[in-house]
């Protein structure tokens, strides 16, 4: 079973070469006319006022801690699924338990308005 | 309607000292004195209730005095005021802002300031407006000359001398047809110079009280972008997603529309006018010749007031369902309902096309009628449009659009604006009645013949975006209905009650003349003295004034509600930079 | 080793890899066209007969652009980003089960490039790391409608991978396996869709905003971000980014047809095993036409309400009918679990028609 991923390997070498087949075919056929103008960054025609990369919103932060925190869950499903007919009723229980624990924590987040965009 | 008439106003003596009424052949209103202007007005607002100021602009009266023009309105009805300020025409020209009492008269002082160089004292933040840092001197002063100047009037007499052209750049070698101001070196200026005064004006919101403390950005949003309609441009600070502060910044389509209708016959500027706001030429052609008619004192023959009845209000379903489909446009939706909508655009316009001889600019009003009549096909067609197509189309669009979960989350609480609000900015048109305020000239001052029709002013109360989309809709079923009635009741007869002529004789004097334009109040303030040319012609643009507003609506809102409510408020840059 | 295993790996991988790109370069002129038509127009006709040659025209245009980068962008991760973007778009194709097996001179063939045991495991994985290159390429362009549209973009696919993963569980409950192949093997007789209708239309929405699709496409939202995280990128690097999209946009509507729509069976499959890819790819136009539908209709959600969407409302509505899929499995009774899911769905659309309608006329 482990060989299949020598294929998956092989798909990955021959799509990264034609990404970079790509890339060059654009660097070798493209013009190259840089002016000091151009090499800014676009900001609807006017000079930026500073940096483009700087601190973002906390709330981007809490929501990628969120998604750690529940995909990890999602992850715990997917083999617990794949035996689900084995366990039975001690699966489904045991599952149910653990997801009410985080689902505590999902609805203390709602609560307290980590999902909130606003 | 029964109406109220309310006693004739005395400003003069209600305000024995401060205020005199205008004695000059032709003009009308009354002159108030400069240092009593606030007093006044405060007084106008409140006690008389003329609490919409329409109009503010100046006129140089060459070479002894500045004048600067209000014109006021009451939100209830009736003729408005027309009061004026005189000053020595020695820089500094300096005149008290009215900013305090009708927030609206941001810009337009802004704009005095900008082409007459009339400084209003007390303005929160009186800058350029139109025209850039780089440019010389007021140039709607009589004595301020372009350095490509040739006469004072035209038809010019240079032009095709013995049957022969040339290029102006042969009179005017490139890098000699420029003029700065003095302290002005064009090679070392640069956009940031420029906007440093607008950004510094931005910078006490960059900090946020926020105990996260996250950066706040200064972004820009046009003039190179997708949906800001055209080359307008916006600063924003957000905070996240969120608009803390935002200015607007216009002037990059300016061309100085007036000095160059000041330049232009009366004539001339018809067609001119079709360049304002080129979605409704038809309605800017009636309003220039409302102006211009009040002051020669023609009157228009029947039919011909019907056909200006029909191409208005036609111009104005075309204009609303427009908006319509590029709001949606706006919200994200890949083009779909604008493209409907462009589908019953395109059949309006092959009725003006039918009529004027052209699709989008029409020039199809003359002083004391229209060009031509309708021609019958044409009229069979517009028929159809109008009893069968137009109503079924319009449904369609409120079926598909109004309940839509998307549009309604999208549209519902952004913008909001109050009524009070609405008016202390001046705002007309569609946003001002979505807002509850029953205003619409067709109604408060009736001009043309709409007097003779029943229709309902459309008002919605809630002031937010949703309003304005809906306040939309009913504003095309109402024009429909008058469409229905003016087809029916359009008699026979002439369409020009003068002979076609090139050059009309205008006695001297002023007039003011304002339609209900699809956008809002569009309104001409013309000045003649007796020559072929105007000696001021003035536009009371409706997107310029409605654009005052803009900050008050956005504040609060995402950057994505900023382009659904710059698209609401309906602008179209030809007009608004003008 | 085999070296037979090897060429036909490496077949294999060369023509999904064509049928991804010319998959990729028609999808941009059928989404055109069905676009134009919905939209009373007539699309692209005049680069060949019926505009056939348009992608060919778009891809030329492109390789002859200017490949620009900013003067302050972080070069090495501005020329990585497409390259981070694309691979996976076109690597997670590898597990999708095109057709039964066949047999190719004397050889048994699986018509798909690896089937593994964790199929779906993969795939998971993999349109994980695609988020990196949207995310970087809006860092590394050093602006800021790139830096809003990639974080707005990483955001929305990670909170809806939630409820895409959740999708999943409910297809490997029913197939009892991570494999795709079995999978699909197992919906022989029933497609998944019937059994399970609302994780399929959790599968669908979640893979529109995974795609940064209309409605969900908030990280290029072109009216307020220009043109979002690829505002800087032009010629083929920009190439990169839309090849990737469009790939994703087939990927996922083969994982859907793959998990819920029955994957390669329809009619007379058992005794024509060529068949199977033909089934597959209608099922993927008409879920491709789909796609483009949304499009041409929908208004673009604003970012809050999205991420409410995929937090407050798919996640949790995820996870029950996972449950209910799970319980109905556990009584052997079938039956109820379209019935439970689709009342949990009836009742999670009534609760947030609820909300809007408060939230809007508060």
């Amino acid at each position: 079973m482990l060989l299949e991923y020598v294929a998956i390997a092989i798909l990955i070498a021959l799509a990264t070469f034609i990404a970079l087949a790509a890339v060059l075919m654009g660097e070798l056929f493209g013009p190259k006319r840089r002016t000091a103008v151009k090499a800014e960054p676009y900001e609807s025609g006017m000079r930026p006022i500073g940096p483009g990369t700087r601190r973002m919103p906390v709330r981007f932060y809490l929501i990628a801690m969120l998604f750690i925190l529940f995909d990890i869950e999602v992850v715990f499903l997917l083999p617990w699924a794949v035996a689900f007919r084995q366990l039975g009723v001690f699966g489904l229980v045991e599952m149910l338990i653990f997801i009410a624990i985080l689902l505590v924590g999902y609805f203390y987040a709602w609560r307290k308005g980590a999902l909130e965009w606003e | 309607m029964a109406t109220v008439t309310a006693p004739a106003l005395d400003l003069a003596a209600r305000f024995p000292q401060a205020v005199r009424p205008d004695t000059r052949p032709g003009y009308s209103g009354w002159i108030v004195e400069k240092d009593h202007l606030l007093e006044v007005a405060t007084a106008l607002r409140d006690e008389f209730g003329y609490d919409l100021l329409s109009s503010v602009t100046g006129v140089d009266y060459y070479p002894d005095t500045m004048e600067v023009v209000y014109h006021a309105y009451k939100t209830t009805g009736g003729p408005g005021i027309v009061f004026k300020v005189q000053v020595p025409r020695q820089d500094p020209i300096e005149v008290p802002s009215v900013t305090p009492i009708w927030a609206g008269a941001e810009f337009q002082e802004r704009e005095a300031w900008d082409l007459l160089g009339i400084r209003f004292v007390g303005h929160p933040d009186l800058r350029r407006i139109l025209t850039w840092e780089g440019f010389a001197g007021h140039p709607l002063r009589k004595d301020w000359k372009e350095p490509f100047y040739e006469e004072e009037a035209k038809p010019y007499k240079s032009r095709w001398p013995d049957g022969k052209f040339f290029y102006a750049e042969e009179k005017n070698p490139f890098k000699d047809n420029l003029k700065f101001p003095p302290d002005f070196n064009p090679e070392d200026w640069t956009p940031d110079k420029a906007d440093a005064l607008l950004y510094a004006s931005l910078a006490r919101y960059l900090k946020s009280d926020d105990e996260l403390k996250t950066d706040r950005v200064i972004i820009n949003l046009g003039p190179q972008h997708p949906s800001t309609h055209g080359v307008f441009r916006a600063v924003a600070v957000l905070d996240g997603e969120t608009v803390v502060a935002l200015k607007p910044v216009v002037g990059y389509l300016h061309r100085n529309h007036e000095k160059i209708g000041e330049r232009n016959t009366f004539l001339q500027n018809m067609p001119f006018t079709d360049r304002l706001d080129y979605f409704n030429s038809m309605s800017n052609n009636w309003a220039y010749a409302l102006a211009v008619e009040k002051l020669m004192g023609i009157q228009v023959p029947e039919r011909a007031e019907y056909l200006r009845v029909i191409m208005a209000e036609l111009s104005r379903i075309q204009n609303h369902l427009i908006l319509i489909g590029m709001l949606l446009n706006d919200l994200g939706a890949y083009f779909t309902p604008s493209l409907y909508a462009f589908e019953e655009r395109e059949l309006i316009l092959d009725i003006f096309e039918a009529a004027s001889g052209s699709r989008m600019m029409c020039n199809y009003h003359r002083f004391g009628g229209v060009v031509r009549d309708i021609p019958p096909e044409a009229l069979q067609k517009l028929k159809g449009l109008v009893y069968d197509r137009l109503p079924r189309k319009v449904d369609e669009f409120d079926r598909l659009l109004t309940e839509n979960e998307i549009l309604v989350s999208r549209l519902k609480g952004v913008g909001k604006l109050s009524a009070e609000d609405a008016i202390r900015y001046s705002i007309t048109g569609p946003v001002l009645r979505a807002c509850g305020v029953p205003y619409d000239v067709r109604r408060a001052e009736p001009y043309g013949i709409y007097d003779r029709f029943d229709f309902d002013v459309a008002v919605r109360y809630n002031g937010d975006v949703y309003d304005w989309y809906l306040i939309r809709l009913d504003e095309i079923r109402q024009s429909l209905r008058i469409l229905d009635q003016a087809i029916r009741q359009m008699p026979e007869g002439p369409v020009m009650s003068t002979k076609p002529q090139y050059q009309v004789r205008v006695p001297p004097g002023e007039a003011y003349g304002r339609i209900e334009a699809p956008k809002g109040e569009l309104g001409f303030y013309v000045v003649s003295n007796g020559k072929p040319n105007p000696w001021r012609y003035h536009v009371r643009a409706p997107s310029f004034v409605n654009i005052t507003a803009l900050e008050k609506m956005c504040v609060g809102n995402k950057i994505a509600d900023f382009v659904v409510i710059l698209g609401a408020i309906d602008i179209v840059l030809g007009e608004l930079d003008r | 080793m085999d070296y037979a295993l090897l060429i036909e790996w490496t077949l294999k991988s060369l023509i999904l890899l064509l049928v991804l790109l010319g998959g990729f370069a028609y999808l941009t002129l059928y989404e055109r066209k069905a676009l134009a038509r919905i939209q009373v127009r007539i699309g692209p006709n005049r680069a060949g007969p019926w505009g056939i040659l348009q992608p060919v025209a778009d891809g030329i245009k492109l390789i002859f652009k200017e490949e620009f980068t900013p003067a302050s962008a972080d070069k090495l991760l501005f020329f990585l980003a497409p390259l981070i973007t694309v691979v996976p778009a076109l690597v997670i194709a590898a597990v999708v089960p095109w057709g039964p097996p066949v047999e190719i001179f004397g050889r048994r063939v699986t018509l798909q490039v690896a089937d593994l045991n964790v199929g779906v495991l993969y795939v998971m994985a993999i349109a994980s790391i695609s988020v990196y290159g949207i995310v970087l390429a809006g860092w590394a362009s050093n602006n800021k409608y790139a830096m809003l549209g990639g974080m707005r973009s990483s955001a929305q696919m990670i909170s809806y991978e939630l409820a895409l993963g959740l999708a999943f569980v409910t297809a490997i409950l029913l197939a009892d396996s991570m494999q795709l192949s079995e999978i699909v093997a197992a919906q022989r007789n029933v497609w998944f869709v019937v059994l399970q209708p609302v994780g399929a239309a959790i599968f669908l929405i979640a893979t529109l905003a995974e795609v940064n699709r209309a409605p969900f496409d908030m990280p290029e939202a072109e009216q307020e971000l220009t043109a979002g995280y690829h505002t800087e990128y032009s010629g083929m690097k920009f190439a990169l980014f839309f090849m990737a999209e469009y790939d994703k946009m087939i990927v996922v509507s083969a994982l859907a047809a793959s998990l819920f729509f029955g994957g390669y069976w329809g009619p007379g499959v058992e005794r024509f095993p060529w068949l199977g890819p033909v089934y597959m790819a209608i099922k993927v136009i008409i879920l491709l036409f789909g796609m483009i539908w949304v499009r041409a209709t929908l208004p673009r959600i604003r970012y809050d309400r999205l991420m409410s969407l995929g937090w407050k409302v798919l996640f949790p509505l995820a996870l029950a009918v996972a449950f209910i899929t799970a319980l109905g499995i556990l009584l052997e009774q079938l039956w109820l679990v379209p019935l439970l899911s689709l009342l949990a769905a009836f009742l999670t659309s009534l609760l947030v028609t609820r909300a809007i309608w408060r939230k809007v006329y508060a």
